[in-house]
This record gives structure tokens, sequence and C-alpha cells, in this order.
């Protein structure tokens, strides 16, 4: 049977491949990795392109790399290792940082970039993606202990959010 | 018969509401400071929960489905 580890190897192997620019695990199992265990039934993954992209931005790429490697499609799910996993390529400047700042945890031996809590409350009070499950994962990372509030703070004023 | 406001009801008292505030801040602390593998087996667990509660208000994405796999 396949792990979360096996899962997390394989999108170390979407970026040395180089079919994207760089990954990191956001949504509630980014959460998951800073506070409490909530339910969720996917991986979502933020991805940025190399060379960024210009114009429209197509999953070809990511879906024809995951065809190659035997893994299905379920509906806008790529099933890598058992895991649903929904790849999203970075929409904005906010979900470019969020990539590029996303810290490298150990999970059972296996290294995965995660998005900092500072950046998902972040990405969960963008105004295209508030909603009220999102807002209340948001009010859960504000009371973590790991979370840098004056990076918050900074974070929410140069992009024009809000508490 | 009085009106509700006026019938005397016992209530917490202050020192119990703060003693089960505390024991919640200390259970979601204690969760959140968990085995990254725990917690994901709390996930999966979690995800037998409430599947069968949210198959009963929509139906199911193709996806929502409890993981197949070890934590």
């Amino acid at each position: 049977m396949s792990s979360l580890a096996d899962a997390f190897k394989v999108l170390n192997e979407l970026k040395a491949a180089g079919v994207v620019g760089d990954y990191a695990v956001a949504g509630a199992m980014a959460l998951v990795f800073w506070t409490e265990p909530v339910a969720t039934f996917d991986l979502d993954v933020l991805v940025t392109l190399d060379p960024p992209a210009t114009g429209l931005v197509s999953l070809e790429s990511i879906y024809r790399w995951a065809e190659q490697r035997g893994y299905s499609l379920q509906a806008e799910h790529i099933l890598i290792e058992g895991m649903p996993t929904q790849i999203v390529p970075s929409p904005d400047a906010l979900a470019d940082e969020a990539v590029a700042s996303a810290v490298e945890l150990d999970y059972q031996g296996v290294t995965v970039r995660v998005v900092r809590p500072e950046y998902l409350i972040a990405l969960y009070l963008h105004p295209h993606a508030s909603t009220a499950k999102r807002r209340e994962r948001a009010a859960a990372l504000l009371d973590s202990p790991r979370l840098n509030r004056a990076l918050l703070d900074e974070i929410l004023k140069r992009h024009g959010l809000s508490l | 018969m009085g009106s509700p406001s006026k019938q005397l009801v016992d209530r917490p008292s202050a020192e119990l509401l703060l003693r089960l505030r505390t024991g919640k801040a200390e259970l979601h602390t204690a969760h959140a400071n968990l085995p990254l593998p725990e917690k994901v087996r709390l996930v999966m667990e979690l995800q037998r929960i409430v599947l069968p509660l949210i198959a009963r208000q929509r139906q199911l994405r193709p996806w929502e489905k409890p993981w197949e796999i070890e934590p």
C-alpha cells in the first residue's frame, strides 16, 4: 500500500523533472502540518511554472507527465500514489511568494515543501477564495504558536488584505 | 408560573467555565503537537466520520473517499 510519504516523493520528482518550477503543499493538508487535523479528502499543491507563464496557463504538461507515470485522473485531480492531488498553477503574486517561501519539512524521511502558516492565512483571506470554512481555518492558524505575527501583518499589508 | 427570566436557574460557575475553556485549549494544543503521521491517521479517521454526513447533504464528488494509504 502506498503512503503519504510516497506521494510527497512524487511531488519532489515533479519538480526535479522540470515539469514545474517549484511546488508547495497548500490547503487543508498544509494546515494539518501547522495545527490540528481537519477533515480533507485531497492534497492541494500550488505550483509555479518555469519559465513563468505569460499567457493562458495549461496543465497539459502536468497531465502528460502524470499519464506517463501511470497516474489516473479523477475529475480535476490526479491520483498520485493513492492520494487525490489537485495541482494548481499559482494564480497571483501572493501565491508565487507562498510557493517561493515554503518551508521544507520532513515527513517520514521525505522532504516536503509546505506553505508557511502566514501565507496560508493570507491565501485563505484572499477575496477570491474566502469562504466561511476558510476564514475558520485562518482563525485556527492565528492561534498557532508557530505563527510569526509580524511577518503575517507585513504580508497582509503588502497584499491589501485584512483579518 | 413566572417568566423564564425570573426563574432561578443553576448556572456554571466562572471557575467551571474557565476550567472547560482551558481544557478545550489544551486538547487543541495536544492535537496540534502530535507527530505528523499521527495527525494524518486522525485525518483519515475524520474522513470516515464526516463522509456519511456529507453524503446526506449532497452528492459526493469523485475524490471524496477515505484514503487507502498508509499514514
